[in-house]
């Protein structure tokens, strides 16, 4: 497993296991108040477990195990423009997608709650913008795995 | 795939096939009317699909293909098969208890049903510890 993988998959088991415990908090609230403070937290429930968890593993799985991109040769030269670990795409991008991922989901669980908690409109602004770093990683994700789409074993 | 894989990934199959079979009960109980029940298990519902489903799929596929342990390491190639099992129990017990019990408790709320509930959140909670503490050495490269 690649490195880039390896990041979004370990980040996507931490959200995992944070999304769980609060997932059990909410339940054990409804059983032992623990004050209605904790209600705000199922934003950052289902932020974690949707964005932080399911959406990150399949990215990371997806770029470890998509088929590599095709061999081109370079024009005039027998030697291919693209070897081993760039065959998987742009490493550069892949970074930023994983950055604006979990930017996204970080303002969501951090600042939905706050919001409701203090009233602060500057932390409602930071969770709004929240789909917008989700949006940018959606789209730096499918640019760079776009032409990994295809069957095994072609070549060119 | 080892039988554990197969385990997580049947049983997913399973809530898949239920989730959608309440699914569509619960769109024709808004023109037939025919049990208020479905109105109130959107949230198991739900949780079948994200967690019984979508969630248990993960875990089973990732079980099964993440880089094994090399077998000078431990004869365990996929770390410790009782952890393993007891993620696949805690987490479909959690899951089961919530589906059965948590359209009574939003009918009629009492202590006893909110302790139950409190205890598939455990549940749930401590499949998903365990899970990560047992995949975590796997995330690592193929070759090493």
């Amino acid at each position: 497993m690649p490195t880039t993988s390896r990041l979004f998959v370990r980040a996507s088991f931490l959200y995992l296991s944070l999304g769980a415990i609060i997932g059990a908090l909410l339940l054990i609230n409804r059983w032992i108040p623990l004050g209605s403070a904790v209600l705000a937290l199922r934003a950052s429930h289902i932020e974690f477990l949707i964005a932080g968890w399911l959406i990150q593993l399949i990215l990371g799985v997806a770029w470890w195990l998509f088929p590599p991109m095709a061999l081109r040769p370079r024009p005039g030269s027998s030697t291919p423009i693209r070897r081993g670990q760039a065959q998987r795409g742009s490493e550069p991008l892949f970074w930023t997608t994983f950055a604006f991922l979990n930017a996204g989901v970080l303002l969501q669980a951090v600042f939905a709650p706050l919001y409701t908690w203090t009233n602060v409109r500057a932390f409602n602004l930071l969770a709004s913008i929240s789909g917008l770093f989700l949006l940018v990683a959606a789209i730096t994700f499918v640019i760079n795995m776009w032409g990994r789409v295809r069957e095994l074993g072609r070549r060119t | 795939m080892p039988s554990i894989a197969r385990t997580f990934v049947k049983a997913a199959f399973v809530y898949f096939v239920v989730a959608f079979v309440l699914g569509a009960l619960m769109m024709l109980e808004r023109w037939l009317n025919f049990s208020r029940w479905l109105r109130v298990v959107y949230l198991s519902q739900l949780h079948l699909l994200v967690v019984g489903w979508i969630t248990q799929l993960a875990i089973g596929v990732a079980y099964w293909i993440f880089p094994r342990f090399r077998k000078e390491q431990t004869p365990e190639p996929r770390g410790s098969d009782t952890l393993a099992w007891a993620v696949l129990i805690a987490l479909n017990m959690g899951l089961l208890l919530r589906f059965l019990f948590e359209p009574f408790y939003l009918t009629g709320p009492q202590p006893w049903l909110a302790a139950l509930l409190a205890l598939s959140g455990v549940l749930q909670a401590l499949a998903a510890l365990g899970f990560a503490w047992l995949i975590w050495g796997r995330i690592r490269p193929m070759e090493s």
